[in-house]
């Protein structure tokens, strides 16, 4: 870029092509929500096939999915670790989303003791889907993703539903999980996988938030 | 009576460089090098008059032995770059 006398629509023009270079970091290719959709809907969809064909215990499908998501979590801080390394440019998404996922998992902890503690573990899976809504709408508010946005009231609807499921129904509440994350996570997942790749291809964007 | 554009913001570089920084947290050297297709040389004496002026940080710093130059911008940087967006719409409106 040379130095030269600048027009005042040659100046708009400079603004507006570096604040659109600037928005293409914030940009996500989707596969934390392709990753963990797919895990939670067949964990809930194994636990749903267990109640019914009486496999094994009712949680061993949860106990297994726990264990996976420690060893995502590890890999998850490690590869967060590397890529900060390499990051030369932070964005103010970015540092909402670390933010945000710091106070998702503590309230995602809390329920899951509820759960424990007496609210029991079909009410305690409809507010589940509840949470899941609420990080869904604001990762599609923040990126301005209208899948995400539109999948957060369907992931709540299917939370309200969740609440009307009788305590014994276990099965059931399985079944709106697994939908809900179906709705929620993997299909806009996959929907802002294929604009990110799309994007990559045309060299407009670089890296995830 | 229109205001006389901010002369600090109102060349190419600089303006590409605040343009870029406003809509980040905050940004490398080699990513503004990049973005703003200019030499390394030139871009350090903008990024130093940005600087002079008060509406960038430059934090130098260290990252595995090799330097790193991290920009900023400041309250200051973002209330002259909101003028000269608004002094710009009123000649353009002219």
């Amino acid at each position: 870029m040379e130095e030269k006398k600048l027009s005042e629509e040659e100046s708009l023009l400079i603004i507006q092509q570096m604040i659109q270079t600037a928005k293409q970091e914030q940009k996500d290719d989707g596969k934390g929500w392709i990753t963990w959709g797919w895990l939670l809907f067949a964990a809930s969809i194994s636990t749903f096939l267990n109640l019914q064909f009486h496999w094994y215990s009712t949680w061993i499908f949860w106990n297994m999915f726990g264990v996976i998501t420690l060893v995502f979590m590890l890999y998850a801080v490690i590869r967060g670790y590397s890529a900060r390394k390499t990051e030369r440019v932070k964005t103010y998404t970015k540092d909402l989303f670390d933010k945000l996922n710091i106070g998702f998992f503590i309230f995602l902890t809390i329920i899951i003791l509820s759960i424990n503690l007496g609210v029991g573990p079909v009410k305690g899976f409809a507010l589940l889907i509840a949470l899941y809504g609420f990080w869904i709408l604001i990762y599609g508010a923040a990126l301005n993703f209208k899948p995400s946005i539109i999948a957060a009231f369907i992931t709540w609807g299917f939370a309200i539903g969740g609440l009307f499921v009788p305590a014994s129904d276990f099965k059931t509440i399985m079944l709106l999980h697994g939908a809900a994350v179906l709705c929620g996570y993997i299909i806009p997942g996959h929907i802002a996988y294929k604009q990110f790749s799309k994007l990559q291809k045309r060299g407009n964007t670089t890296h995830s938030v | 009576m229109f205001k006389d554009l901010d002369p600090i913001l109102h060349s190419q570089l600089r303006l590409a460089v605040i343009s870029l920084l406003i809509s980040v947290k905050e940004a490398e050297f080699t990513y503004l090098r990049e973005k703003t297709d200019a030499t390394a040389g030139n871009l350090s004496v903008q990024i130093q008059k940005l600087k002079d002026a008060g509406y960038i940080d430059v934090v130098k710093q260290f990252k595995d032995n090799y330097p790193q130059t991290i920009c900023k911008i400041t309250p200051a940087g973002v209330k002259a770059f909101e003028q000269y967006v608004k002094d710009l719409q009123s000649y353009l409106h002219k």
